[in-house]
């Protein structure tokens, strides 16, 4: 009986951020009429696409283009930015507590079946950080491509992140490690906890370039068939603003490369 | 080399430029400008590809020529299977002790060397600035195509299937191999039909040798103008932060070369300092050129006109052994891998020195008619069996390939010069006299 209470409670705390503060998805007209734009975002700093200044101040590309939006609407503009995981964007997004989300979100199968997603405003490939040695060891003397192709190590990636579930589809044989977060999931590697990290290419550059003493240790790999399409996330009933977004991120097509945004961000990491 | 070149006045001018004091200040002159980097040093590239060019133009005629009449002599004298018995020996020998000193001297030189953390960070920088910042790529679908392997491998690109391609797009291996070939072909069709175009043979040769004699005039010029750019390509701060590989490489290959000179010496019952004088000439065409081949007519020319070796061995030999023993690889791979696991922290026993001793010998061989980055690759077939990562070697070596090239080149031409010496053994160099 008591068993029972414990696990009704447990479950009840589990849905409580999407049930119990869910409000009515907001379409474009919606929105216009409420005057306010709600976007959600990480509520901590993706570097290149939305840090926090000293103070407090949201800036980045991805806040510009969350304001230029709101302007497009003639609507001012209102940051959620409470989520503590990438998914945790999803769920503001899908529960109506935001009406877009803004936060180097990939699209997923698992996410598309909660909301929709704008057409990309940059596509990334698929990225490797892994230790040297430990590739090196498990090759044999074949080359790294062939073990990274089917690893079978200890498999880092960002808890709550898209790539949770691409490393469940594109390595199987892999241990999965779920990080807290990118910075704990770097130290974690040069600590030898994980054989590899799995993000996307300007991440594992961006580590490289900030701590270029690390290139001894690790190595870098680039999937050649795997891009993560970094979109905006819109209630899934959202028609006409999805349409609406798509003819922004159409029009605005260039503002993000991999290379502008390793040109552009700071040194901060998370 | 003793051919009647009627121009003893050239040739007394060419010996009086290349006297090994000359010879040396021009190295000299050339490692000091391109240490200081002077502006004018981008005037000199064009110089010393001129210079180069022109050395190639009589390099394969010369070899089409040297090899069928050496292959004549070997067999009409009947001493062929000796020669070749004897020079297949010495060059066992010979790669056994290089691949050994490549390995041992290096090892005790980093058993005292760990880099510390402001080396390993500044070698890291290396690293991600010069390779493309993305070691491997790869695609989950193995569907997809992998990237074709160009031209032929292993035993094929040994055949000149194409004798005129060969020459045109300047293959010297298929050459060779064919010379030799159609030098037997031609021994055979002589001792049928009494007829045979050996005399015309030699009297290619002759006219190849007295261009070369021309062109060997500029040997100064040319040391300072190819060596001085390619020195500066060599920044000082990549030197220092790879001076773990870069300085066991130096005093391993000094060491190699050293000893070639005093085992020609003492094959040769000649002084050390006399067989010096001789090789430094094409050893230093070999470190201005990065071209072993080239150096070929003038380390025959040194070898049986100044050191008196007998013509056989050397025209036998140093053709095909310049062109297939790249002597200079084994020191460079097997000093690469040791300086890699430095980096990465792996110790090596004495059984895996002897393993890489031997790796580093053999993967010298898949160099054989390649260069640039592509003589780059077979240093995989060392680094992986030690657990090693290539894709960290690739851009190092890089790196320091401006320098190490010219190192390798040099042995190449060296440690080669001396087989024949050995193999002609005691016989031959008594008649040579001490002084002659």
């Amino acid at each position: 009986m008591l068993r029972a209470l414990f696990g009704a409670v447990a479950f009840a705390l589990a849905i409580a951020p999407s049930t119990l503060t869910a409000a009515e998805p907001r379409d474009l007209q919606a929105i216009v009429d409420g005057q306010v734009l709600r976007v959600a975002l990480t509520r901590f700093d993706l570097p290149a696409f939305h840090v926090r200044a000293p103070d407090g101040t949201l800036t980045g590309p991805e806040i510009d283009m969350a304001r230029q939006i709101g302007r497009a609407l003639g609507v001012k503009v209102e940051f959620v930015d409470s989520a503590e995981s990438f998914d945790g964007v999803v769920d503001l997004v899908a529960a109506g507590r935001a009406d877009i989300g803004v936060s180097k979100l990939s699209q997923t199968y698992e996410r598309l079946k909660r909301v929709r997603f704008s057409d990309p405003y940059v596509t990334l490939r698929h990225a490797l950080l892994f230790n040297r040695a430990a590739v090196a060891r498990a090759a044999a003397g074949r080359p790294p491509a062939a073990v990274l192709q089917k690893f079978h190590g200890r498999l880092g990636v960002i808890g709550g992140s898209a790539y949770a579930e691409f490393a469940r589809r594109n390595f199987p044989e892999a241990a999965l490690v779920e990080e807290r977060g990118w910075d704990a999931a770097v130290d974690h590697l040069i600590a030898g906890g994980v054989d590899a990290l799995y993000r996307d290419e300007f991440e594992i550059r961006r580590v490289l370039k900030h701590r270029p003493a690390l290139n001894v240790k690790l190595g870098s790999a680039v999937i050649t068939d795997q891009t993560a399409l970094l979109s905006i996330a819109i209630c899934d009933s959202c028609t006409k603003l999805q349409e609406f977004l798509n003819y922004h991120v159409g029009r605005s097509r260039g503002a993000f490369t991999l290379q502008s945004l390793l040109d552009s961000e700071g040194t901060g990491s998370r | 080399m003793t051919l009647a070149r009627g121009h003893n006045g050239l040739d007394a001018l060419s010996r009086s430029i290349n006297r090994p004091s000359i010879t040396l200040a021009a190295v000299g002159l050339a490692l000091i400008l391109g240490a200081l980097r002077p502006p004018f040093l981008d005037y000199l590239r064009p110089v010393g590809d001129f210079y180069v060019a022109l050395l190639h133009i009589c390099v394969l005629p010369f070899l089409l020529a040297t090899i069928p009449l050496a292959v004549r002599s070997a067999m009409a004298s009947g001493s062929a299977p000796g020669v070749i018995r004897s020079l297949s020996l010495w060059v066992l020998l010979m790669l056994a002790a290089v691949a050994a000193v490549s390995v041992v001297v290096p090892s005790l030189f980093l058993a005292y060397a760990a880099p510390d953390e402001g080396t390993i960070a500044h070698i890291g920088a290396l690293i991600g600035r010069s390779a493309d910042k993305i070691d491997v790529e790869f695609a989950i679908d193995a569907r997809q195509p992998a990237a074709a392997a160009a031209g032929d491998s292993g035993i094929m690109a040994l055949i000149p299937t194409n004798i005129f391609a060969s020459l045109s797009a300047n293959d010297s291996v298929r050459v060779l191999v064919f010379a030799a070939l159609f030098g037997v072909a031609m021994v055979l069709a002589e001792r049928r039909s009494g007829h045979s175009i050996f005399d015309a043979l030699r009297h290619i040769q002759a006219v190849c040798a007295l261009i070369f004699d021309w062109f060997n005039l500029l040997v100064p010029i040319g040391i300072v103008a190819l060596i001085a750019p390619q020195i500066a390509l060599l920044g000082p701060d990549a030197f220092t932060a790879l001076k773990l590989f870069a300085y066991p490489f130096l005093a391993t290959s000094a060491l190699l070369l050293a000893a070639a000179l005093a085992v020609s010496a003492l094959a040769l019952h000649a002084r050390p300092a006399r067989v010096f004088s001789a090789l430094v000439k094409p050893v230093m065409l070999g470190a201005s050129t990065r071209n072993s081949l080239i150096c070929v007519p003038l380390a025959l020319d040194t070898l049986e006109s100044d050191l008196k070796v007998p013509k056989e061995p050397c025209e036998l030999y140093l053709p095909i052994g310049v062109a297939t023993l790249r002597i200079g690889t084994i020191p460079y791979f097997a000093i690469a891998t040791l300086f890699i696991g430095v980096l990465m922290g792996r110790e090596f026993s004495l059984s895996e020195l002897g393993l890489l001793a031997f790796l580093a010998a053999g993967a010298s061989f898949a160099t054989i008619g390649v260069g640039g980055l592509a003589a780059l690759a077979p240093l995989a077939i060392v680094l992986r069996p030690f657990g090693l990562s290539y894709e960290i070697a690739v851009p190092l070596m890089l790196i320091v390939d401006p320098l190490a090239e010219i190192v390798r080149t040099m042995l190449n031409v060296g440690i080669n010069c001396m087989i024949p010496s050995l193999a002609a053994g005691r016989r031959f160099a008594a008649s040579a006299g001490e002084g002659a």
